[in-house]
């Protein structure tokens, strides 16, 4: 205990600049106190004046009981117990990794190169010691691998920007917002899901200039608290039928920007035959969709006058609603309604889209060592190349969300590779993908698993060699935000590394010297080797004119005469710039989609009912639909542990006093949450901020099944199907559920 | 003189990134010691709900009610700034003394670890930065810049004298040091 006042102010406390590497949507500098060779605080950015700056959120606030936590691990573990036991004993580099080396040549010989199986995920990011770059380049250099397509996050909208733009740039600069007349945020909460640390705040900005901010979503988020004039709750599952519907009223009262869409698009008339009921008989009218999503159609009308005659407006159609079966569809539809408007490629407007990304110093363009040559696994296979046909991508791979169930069925199944090895890296997908319990069931089956990670997470559970990884703190690496921007950053070493742990990069090149990988090319140099990524890629070769500098400042910022509009140059001059799709405009219908015959996939965007939403027949037996939003005191699964963290926000489930009551619960009670797949625990946070019929688990806390079976760590994915929608999005939005008082048992 | 908080209720967002900053540079374990708080508040019915934040630090009062009551003289005043201090030395504990600051502060400020005996500890408006010319850590943590602090005075003029919130009443005898813009239900 100390006075107060007499509190010594220690001279000797040095600052390191480093930044955020989750997979947050947020890039943060920060500066790090250091005393002793420990952290001993976090400090944000300090540039400039306080409206200009990246600060950061509470998740890096605790970054120092993330680096220091007891429960990091320390030592190279192998497994001495069941598989998911969690018992595991420490054994030395020399003897896991040779075991691995001695695993590998096996299975390579006995199998071949595709029955080794590498699972990559996007936590702790990095450049140089990124750890799913190291192993591609690893791997590929033994001789193959066996991967998966598809990311958990934004497939749907990936799938939905290639078919109507082909370019996954579909974002402004955030301070674009500020020149818009009307916002509307769909499915969209930035105050938990970062969308790009300068996100939110501009938001607040733009409705402090007198914007008008609408929300679309099942909830009222906490960015709705702050941010919405109006909210509008949403059936999930349902946007497409209100996004068609408000194309009706627009194309009804010809308010419709006819001259942009014939002079930029393609397949307008299509879409106009589906929305009028040309094409099947039904018009797609505001009361027809009031049935459907539980939207009074005078709001729905009105919504859609208002966004077509508001200019300009920018319609931000998030990922979340895409993370359904619905998927891409979703995404399209938003797409389509900028395009029918004009707003696209105009400042204060939206292409839509949901990927919000633009290309300046984006994570996409990260400067990494590349592998010398292709995947070997993966030659001489049919292109994909301009193609949007999904079943392309699974010529040598599984669907992300499919993951567990290639392991389990392997060739029998349909896949096309047995695993007989798994390197898991990055990811904590047990806990992170559809259906937890069968995950659980794939591993106890597999025969070999390495997971490198900074914590024995439910999928580490189940390795039987666990290699400990360097936080972002106890390396230097070059970092890059992706949702927005524009900047780059340069992560400074802050400590030593805890324990005996080492970057994914040196222990892929460890791991060569046990395989006799002569020719895996090293670069045990870390400084020399930044400044060589650095001068690798254009942008930052370029612009970063002094490293050192960069290096000192742990940031450097572009400065853009305007703020970056996604297909600006498109629209100015279509003749010389055409966009990336065949056509060479915006493809409201596309060809591409129709050549692939699939009813399930159109070729125009449209409402279409799937499975595990209100209207599926298993509704009966499971009435509520589960919807898995980010959490906010973490990022997915990873700082789960962090105390300072956890005690902010209880797990609980939202739950409408409506659905309590006519199951006699009260707010706080344990619940029993439940369907074919698992059954979870959690206490009931009763709220009016949910439309009733729904209920809502944030994803990413630890799955913990008791001796019945029942998660007692309120793992969302224990509900969750491991399936996905036609364009890819693993469709973890679409659950039925039904839920209890829990009593004990099972 | 008198420091003083200002809140722009209508920005915050309750991320907790004051509360974790609070944490991390005051050097405070998880537990009931909280130095800064976030009170929720929810009113109203589906569709039509209404929800606020308030921030709960420390309001380092005109009238700091918490001085008198303690027993031992632990909690003081500066009388350069108005800094409401704590000497946890001379604190005899929660047991001893049944935690009288707390009972009599309003607004809960007083905090206690949750072990036995445990000596009252508070927001000290960072008074480390302070004595440095720096804010508090909660004002240049907040992601919305829904915060500000300084000389309540510069501060009124700056923001105006709105002395009450929503789920927040301006206390008349204690007299707290915080202005508002107000979040309107």
């Amino acid at each position: 205990m100390e006075n107060q006042e007499n509190k010594a102010n220690d001279g000797d406390i040095k600052i390191v600049r480093t930044a955020s590497t989750f997979d947050c949507g947020g890039r943060c500098p920060l500066k790090l106190h250091i005393k002793e060779g420990k952290i001993i605080r976090v400090e944000g950015d300090d540039y400039g004046h306080k409206d200009e700056q990246l600060r950061t959120c509470l998740r890096c606030r605790a970054l120092r009981q993330y680096v220091y936590h007891p429960e990091r691990l320390k030592y190279p573990l192998k497994r001495d117990g069941p598989k998911g036991s969690g018992n595991f004993k420490r054994v030395s580099w020399d003897k896991a990794l040779t075991e691995i080396a001695e695993k590998l040549k096996e299975v390579k010989k006995k199998y071949g190169n595709s029955s080794i199986f590498l699972v990559t995920g996007g936590a702790y990011q990095g450049a140089y010691h990124d750890g799913v770059f190291a192993m591609i380049r690893l791997l590929t250099q033994f001789g193959g691998y066996s991967t998966h397509y598809g990311n958990v996050s934004s497939e749907g909208a990936v799938y939905a920007t290639q078919t109507q733009y082909t370019s996954p740039f579909v974002g402004h600069s955030r301070t674009d917002l500020l020149n818009s007349k009307l916002i509307i945020m769909w499915g969209w909460d930035p105050a938990r899901m970062i969308s790009g640390t300068d996100t939110i705040f501009n938001l607040i900005k733009a409705k402090e200039k007198g914007i008008k901010i609408i929300c679309i979503d099942p909830r009222y988020t906490d960015s709705a608290v702050v941010l919405a004039d109006q909210w509008i709750p949403i059936i999930p599952g349902t946007d497409t039928a209100m996004m068609v519907a408000m194309a009706y009223i627009i194309i009804d009262e010809n308010l419709h920007d006819q001259e942009f869409l014939d002079k930029y698009t393609v397949g307008f008339e299509k879409f106009k035959e589906y929305v009028l009921g040309i094409e099947d008989g039904i018009s797609k009218t505001p009361e027809w969709a009031e049935k459907i999503t539980s939207v009074p159609a005078e709001t729905i009308a009105n919504l859609a006058r208002e966004y077509a005659t508001t200019k300009p407006s920018a319609l931000m159609d998030c990922q979340g609603p895409a993370r359904s079966a619905v998927g891409e569809l979703y995404n399209r539809c938003a797409m389509t309604l900028t395009a029918i408007t004009g707003n696209v490629g105009k400042h204060g407007g939206s292409a839509a889209g949901g990927l919000m990304g633009i290309p300046y110093g984006h994570m996409f363009f990260a400067s990494r060592i590349p592998p010398p040559y292709r995947n070997p696994v993966e030659t001489g296979l049919k292109s994909v190349r301009g193609s949007l046909d999904l079943q392309l991508r699974f010529q040598a791979r599984c669907h992300t969300n499919k993951i567990f169930d290639a392991i389990l069925k392997g060739k029998e199944g349909g896949y096309s590779f047995d695993v007989k090895f798994a390197w898991f890296v990055n990811n904590n997908f047990l806990n992170q993908l559809g259906n937890a319990n069968k995950s659980a069931k794939a591993l106890k089956k597999l025969d070999y698993m390495v997971v490198a990670d900074l914590w024995l997470t439910p999928t580490a559970r189940y390795a039987d060699i666990i290699l400990p990884v360097t936080s972002i703190a106890e390396k230097s690496d070059l970092v890059r935000p992706w949702p927005s921007g524009p900047y780059f950053i340069y992560a400074n070493q802050v400590i030593e590394p805890v324990g005996e742990c080492k970057s994914d990069l040196r222990i892929a090149e460890e791991l060569a010297d046990k395989l006799e990988l002569e020719e895996f090319e090293k670069y045990p140099d870390e400084k020399k080797a930044l400044r060589f990524l650095i001068k690798l890629r254009e942008d930052t070769r370029k612009n970063i004119r002094n490293i050192d500098k960069f290096r000192q400042d742990g940031i450097h910022r572009l400065e853009l005469e305007k703020p970056y509009v996604a297909f600006k140059e498109q629209i100015q001059d279509i003749e010389n710039n055409p966009f990336n799709t065949p056509s060479g405009k915006i493809e409201i219908f596309s060809q591409r989609i129709a050549d692939l015959n699939n009813p399930e996939n159109p070729p125009i965007p449209k409402y279409m009912e799937r499975w595990e939403g209100r209207y599926d027949p298993l509704n009966k037996r499971y009435p509520i639909q589960l919807i898995s939003p980010h959490p906010k005191n973490r990022v997915h699964s990873e700082l789960y542990l962090v105390e300072w963290l956890k005690e902010v926000e209880p797990h609980v489930a939202w739950v409408n006093p409506v659905d309590a009551e006519a199951r006699g619960i009260k707010d706080g009670d344990e619940i029993l949450v439940f369907n074919d797949r698992g059954k979870l625990t959690i206490r009931a946070w009763l709220t009016e901020r949910i439309i009733p019929g729904v209920i809502c688990i944030f994803e990413g806390t630890w799955y913990d099944p008791d001796e019945n079976g029942v998660d007692r760590g309120g793992c969302v994915n224990t509900l969750t199907k491991d399936a996905y929608s036609p364009g890819g999005a693993s469709a973890l939005n679409s659950c039925l559920v039904d839920f209890k008082k829990f009593k004990g048992g099972a | 003189m008198q420091i003083g908080f200002y809140f722009d209720q209508t920005r915050c967002i309750g991320c907790s990134a004051c509360v974790v900053a609070c944490k991390d540079w005051n050097d405070i374990p998880a537990g009931p010691e909280n130095w800064m708080r976030i009170i929720y508040n929810e009113e109203g019915k589906f569709p039509n709900v209404f929800v606020s934040y308030i921030i709960n630090p420390c309001f380092h009062c005109k009238d700091p009610v918490c001085i008198p009551v303690c027993p031992v003289n632990a909690i003081t005043k500066r009388e350069e700034d108005g800094i409401v201090i704590v000497d946890s030395d001379k604190c005899i504990g929660n047991e001893e003394c049944d935690t009288k600051c707390l009972k009599a502060c309003p607004y809960d400020a007083p905090q206690f670890g949750h072990e036995k005996g445990a000596k009252m500890r508070k927001c000290n408006f960072c008074l480390d930065r302070y004595l440095e010319g720096k804010l508090p850590v909660c004002i240049e943590s907040c992601r919305t810049r829904a915060l500000d602090a300084g000389i309540l005075e510069d501060l009124e003029s700056k923001y105006g004298n709105i002395k009450n919130a929503d789920n927040f009443t301006y206390s008349q005898r204690t007299k707290p040091a915080i202005i508002f813009k107000s979040k309107n239900k």
